[in-house]
């Protein structure tokens, strides 16, 4: 069995590229996993696509069928439409127990922009539900999967790493909103989307008693459920211009494949709303608003999700002493996840052979009855207790040292051997 | 204490600001007490100065002597600076204020220390003359100060750069109003000082204004700039900050030369009789 992950992260590639490369609907997911089965039948897979990565796990029994790095990146290639070599150089990949070591740092947020963000929890379970939907995990990934959530309750009950700042929205308003903004209680605010990332912001603002709050999404039911969550005001996703001239915060969080503000639409809007100061957050990946729109005038600050790296990698040089903490539990929960994945790897052939076994000592068991009448059942019983003991005894030192070697890796060699020396089939 | 002289106070507001550059690198709570200290007793040894010469001329220091004069506005800019510190610790308003109380303190040297002998009949008129002038920069130097940290934290926020914990600068809306004001206010005190200044001259020598004269035409010139400033933010109520803090710092700026510049040009005060148009005529003014 084998595992493998492909990826580019905020680390590795730029919001340009990766904004290009995500797979940001679900109909482009389904279309992903429906090509992935395609191109790997016997692959179990996953994806991951976030704002800050766009990942793909495979796992498969037989490491001969494993993708390669280069397959992988043809897929995105051809998925998306963009040359290999645009590409290729920001996308990261891993194989065996590095992808279980990757999975735990991504899910236990170590490798998150803003460190300790919840959200990541979330998007990593929404992408095994969404992949289960489309039938491409399976055991493997179901366990690895698995494993990542019980390891990200871990670090976040053990270390202090989900305390602060750690939402996307709170780290900007807090560095740059707060940079323009003297108060924020005479202010309006827009949520563009209806998501996690949109009601994170609005929860951070509601915390921090802003005036009046917006939210428009292009399914207005999300919107009214989630502006009457959080005190704000559900309003028609038609009325998104007008709403821009008269925000002063705007924080956009939506998964539209294409901007849904552009540049020529924003300049019109800052000529009819003046030029105050407007902050612009855009967490879209791909973006919600034109990047050229933060030029259309002095007072407008806009940011993606890129523009907070420094702030965030600040913020993880002043809580190394955590970051160690949560990698130490990370190092732990890896190895004993892997002994788990090789264990089972080993487990049919125990199971197999102890029923050879048992079977074997059944028949001469049964035979020495038909032999041994005159004996009391007592006697009888003892006899068979003797032979199991025996069988177990001699079963012991191969199974242990198939154990043993299973702590350190697949036991790949010890396992044909078992299977040539007991004629042992898969 | 009648020893402390300028270099007291120079050398411990120097090094209170050379302790102050060092915050852009790491901030220590220990090291702003120390800058915090240094300033503290500079200012102390400042306020004996001035109150030394003030009772050795038996004048209020404002009009004790030019250098008397350059020395209390620096006195002023340095409480305000202990004023905003102690408020608030994080601010760093110290790498800005700081470099003008010291080219303030460092241009009265070159001032006249001569002390008036004059004042006579028109001493509430001189009073509120130089009083209404000193209060008056002081507001150009606050507004100097303001202007620069909006355009720098103005800088830092369209460039998306992280502000560095060492140093940080007030919102840019607070900026922005504080400077409003710091205008606002300034230019009436101005204007104050320059009108009590032509009183002063048509009761004193009766000497016409001659407009050739490069000090008359230059600080005529500066009142001029902050007073269009001050129409112009009054009459445009959607000018933004950056334009107003360009604008101010522009105008305040040439004000601020025009003001130090001429003083240590003409080895007086800009306002003392050879070379200002709003001067006291202080007659017998010992050389």
């Amino acid at each position: 069995m084998s595992l493998q992950v492909v990826y580019c992260n905020y680390q590795t590639t730029e919001l340009d590229l990766r904004e290009r490369l995500a797979f940001a609907t679900s109909e482009q997911l389904s279309s992903a996993y429906q090509q992935l089965r395609a191109l790997f039948p016997s692959s179990e897979a996953v994806v991951l696509s976030t704002c800050n990565r766009v990942e793909v796990y495979t796992a498969q029994d037989d490491l001969q069928e494993a993708p390669t790095r280069g397959e992988l990146a043809d897929f995105f290639s051809r998925f998306h439409g963009i040359p290999v070599d645009d590409f290729c150089e920001g996308l990261s990949n891993q194989s065996g127990p590095e992808v279980a070591r990757h999975l735990f740092r991504v899910c236990s947020s170590v490798d998150s922009m803003v460190l300790g963000e919840p959200q990541i929890v979330s998007q990593v379970k929404q992408a095994y539900r969404v992949a289960e939907e489309n039938d491409a995990c399976g055991p493997l990934t179901n366990a690895l999967f698995q494993g990542a959530i019980r390891v990200s309750k871990r670090v976040r009950s053990e270390t202090r790493l989900a305390e602060g700042r750690v939402s996307v929205a709170s780290v900007a308003v807090g560095e740059f909103a707060r940079g323009i903004f003297e108060r924020f209680d005479d202010k309006s605010v827009l949520v563009i989307g209806a998501g996690e990332m949109a009601e994170e912001a609005l929860q951070y603002l509601q915390q921090d008693g802003v005036g009046e709050v917006w939210v428009v999404n292009r399914t207005q039911e999300r919107a009214e459920v989630l502006a009457g969550q959080w005190g704000g005001k559900a309003c028609r996703f038609e009325d998104l211009a007008a709403l821009i001239e008269r925000a002063d915060v705007i924080i956009s969080a939506t998964s539209a494949v294409d901007p849904l503000v552009e540049l020529s639409q924003f300049s019109e809007i800052r000529q009819r709303s003046g030029d105050r100061p407007v902050f612009i957050l855009d967490l879209g990946t791909p973006r919600d608003f034109e990047p050229a729109i933060g030029d259309v005038d002095e007072n407008v600050f806009l940011y993606d999700v890129d523009a907070l790296q420094e702030t965030c990698d600040r913020n993880r040089r002043a809580r190394s002493g955590e970051i160690e903490q949560a990698l130490s539990i990370i190092d732990d929960e890896t190895d004993r996840f892997m002994q788990e994945v090789y264990h089972r790897a080993t487990g049919p052939i125990i199971k197999q052979l102890r029923e050879q076994w048992r079977e074997v000592s059944d028949t001469e068991l049964q035979r020495l009855r038909g032999k041994l009448v005159h004996l009391p059942e007592e006697d009888l019983g003892q006899i068979e207790q003797s032979v199991q003991r025996i069988v177990n005894k001699l079963l012991h030192p191969p199974l242990e040292t198939l154990k043993d070697e299973a702590r350190e890796g697949a036991p790949h060699g010890l396992l044909d051997a078992l299977k040539q020396l007991f004629h042992i089939k898969d | 204490m009648g020893n402390v002289t300028i270099y007291c106070f120079l050398a411990s507001y120097g090094v209170a600001f050379a302790l102050e550059l060092t915050r852009l690198l790491k901030q220590g709570a220990i090291r702003q007490l120390v800058v915090l200290m240094f300033v503290c007793a500079g200012f102390l040894a400042h306020t004996f100065l001035l109150w030394n010469h003030s009772q050795d001329a038996d004048l209020p220091p404002l009009l004790s002597s030019s250098q008397d004069w350059l020395l209390v506005l620096a006195w002023m800019v340095t409480g305000f600076f202990l004023f905003i510190t102690v408020c608030d610790r994080k601010l760093s308003i110290g790498v800005f204020m700081l470099p003008l109380v010291l080219v303030l303190v460092a241009s009265s040297y070159f001032v006249s220390d001569a002390t008036n002998t004059t004042l006579t009949s028109e001493r509430g008129w001189s009073m509120l003359h130089a009083a209404s002038l000193a209060l008056g920069s002081v507001g150009v130097l606050v507004g100097i100060v303001l202007s620069l940290m909006y355009l720098l934290q103005h800088r830092r926020l369209r460039r998306g750069q992280v502000a560095s914990t060492g140093f940080l600068l007030p919102n840019l809306e607070r900026l922005a109003r504080l400077n409003w004001w710091a205008v606002v206010i300034s230019v009436p005190l101005l204007t104050t000082g320059m009108v009590t200044g032509l009183v002063l001259l048509l009761l004193g020598t009766g000497d016409g204004l001659s407009l050739a004269d490069p000090v008359v035409a230059l600080n005529g010139l500066s009142w001029l700039g902050m007073a269009g400033v001050f129409v112009w933010m009054l009459l445009t109520p959607r000018a933004t900050g950056k334009q107003v803090a360009w604008r101010t710092l522009l105008t305040c700026g040439f004000l601020l030369l025009t003001l130090v510049g001429l003083s240590v040009l003409t080895g007086s005060h800009a306002l003392a009789p050879e070379t200002a148009m709003w001067n006291v005529p202080f007659e017998g003014e010992i050389p």
